[in-house]
């Protein structure tokens, strides 16, 4: 029974401490809510339909369908990368599946900035090869300053992009909103963890058929890769 | 005890806002990881998960301050006690279930890395979730305490008795 103190009570100040509390959470989670949705008008990088996810899209035509939601800050998509991007990038190349690639960047800015110079290698036709080298290139630590503008340009030269087409894609930050749309689409899919792979609109074995080729390779081909 | 009491009770709101408090920034700077983390406890429908996942961390921060402060006690402990509770049923489910995630209460949710059930892990969550639902009940108790904004404010006008 808690002892009634004897100060008069002051529920003014209360009032106000709460009122101003209940602005930062009410503002806080209306403004979170409405940058997590999807932006119908923006701009899209080449070869990107929002029919597809808003993923990166090869072969469009072709079945299998393999997705790839990834962030290229993630350590054990840089590992999957190094395990399988070879068989891949080959099945890209023989045009046996319509692969989409989904560059997430749910962890956090330097995510964005590495989605964003991917789709602009993209529009130069390159992402493979800057895909590659991203992974070849992550960075120990998350976030760490690593990941800016004139990193992921020097990336590009090294992958043979160059152009101020190229640059200007980089520092402008054209496809941030196309970023934030992947994030949107992955969450209403339920996309968990990187990487996560489906074939055919089916999540492959996280236990099992991730980061063993050879079962990898075995799922694709149930899947209808030739 | 009598004496000692309004120490606990200041002590206990830092303990549990605190806790709340971090765990709420934490998650703040990331939204997508913070509804992933939500969405990994497969209770909730998809949409209803998200928007979860994206208030949850300022709700966490609220009540965290209104702990913190002293505001209103006896209330802003009993929606700290329920979301505790919330968690504990949450991640007692997903034990129960066998679902290989993290907690993610303090960011860094979703599946586990290496796929597999973390039992230790679940347990220690757990047992810390059950002391701060503990410390609600105490501060739900003996909201008068040292530093606390309401200590003014006489039970009468908790509006609570």
């Amino acid at each position: 029974m808690a002892t009634s103190n004897s100060g008069k009570p002051d529920k003014g100040l209360r009032s106000t401490v709460i009122g101003m509390v209940a602005f930062v959470v009410i503002v806080g989670i209306g403004f979170t809510l409405i940058s997590n949705h999807s932006k119908s008008v923006l701009k899209l990088p080449a070869t990107v339909s929002k029919a597809d996810g808003y993923g990166i899209v090869f072969n469009p035509t072709a079945k299998p369908v393999i997705d790839i939601w990834e962030d290229f800050q993630c350590p054990v998509c840089q590992r999957f990368e190094a395990i399988n991007s070879t068989y891949i990038n080959q099945v890209v190349a023989a045009g046996k599946a319509k692969v989409v690639f989904h560059p997430m960047s749910f962890i956090g800015q330097e995510s964005v900035l590495a989605a964003n110079a991917a789709a602009c290698a993209n529009d130069q036709g390159k992402f493979l090869a800057y895909h590659t080298l991203l992974y070849q290139n992550q960075s120990p630590t998350e976030n760490s300053g690593k990941i800016n503008s004139d990193f992921l340009t020097q990336l590009g030269g090294a992958g043979g992009i160059s152009g101020s087409k190229f640059t200007s894609c980089i520092t402008n930050l054209t496809y941030q909103s196309w970023t934030k749309n992947i994030e949107v689409d992955a969450a209403s899919k339920n996309i968990n963890s990187t990487p996560t792979v489906f074939v055919n609109g089916k999540e492959i074995d996280r236990k099992t058929q991730y980061m063993d080729p050879v079962a990898f390779q075995a799922v694709l081909a149930a899947g209808g890769v030739k | 005890m009598k004496k000692l009491q309004p120490w606990l009770t200041f002590i206990a709101r830092l303990i549990l806002g605190g806790t709340l408090l971090a765990a709420g920034l934490l998650k703040i700077k990331n939204p997508s990881e913070a509804a992933a983390s939500v969405r990994v406890y497969k209770m909730l429908p998809v949409t209803l998960a998200n928007i979860l996942g994206y208030s949850l961390p300022w709700l966490e921060i609220g009540i965290a301050l209104l702990i913190i402060l002293g505001i209103a006690l006896k209330k802003s402990a009993l929606a700290g006690g329920i979301l505790m509770t919330m968690f504990i049923i949450a991640i007692g489910q997903a034990w129960a279930r066998g679902l290989a995630i993290n907690c993610g209460c303090f960011g860094n949710g979703g599946v586990t890395e290496d796929g597999k059930v973390h039992a230790l892990t679940y347990f220690t969550e757990i047992v810390r979730d059950i002391g701060l639902v503990v410390l609600a009940g105490f501060l739900y108790r003996f909201p008068q305490g040292k530093l606390g904004l309401d200590k003014f404010v006489t039970e009468e006008n908790d509006g609570n008795k």
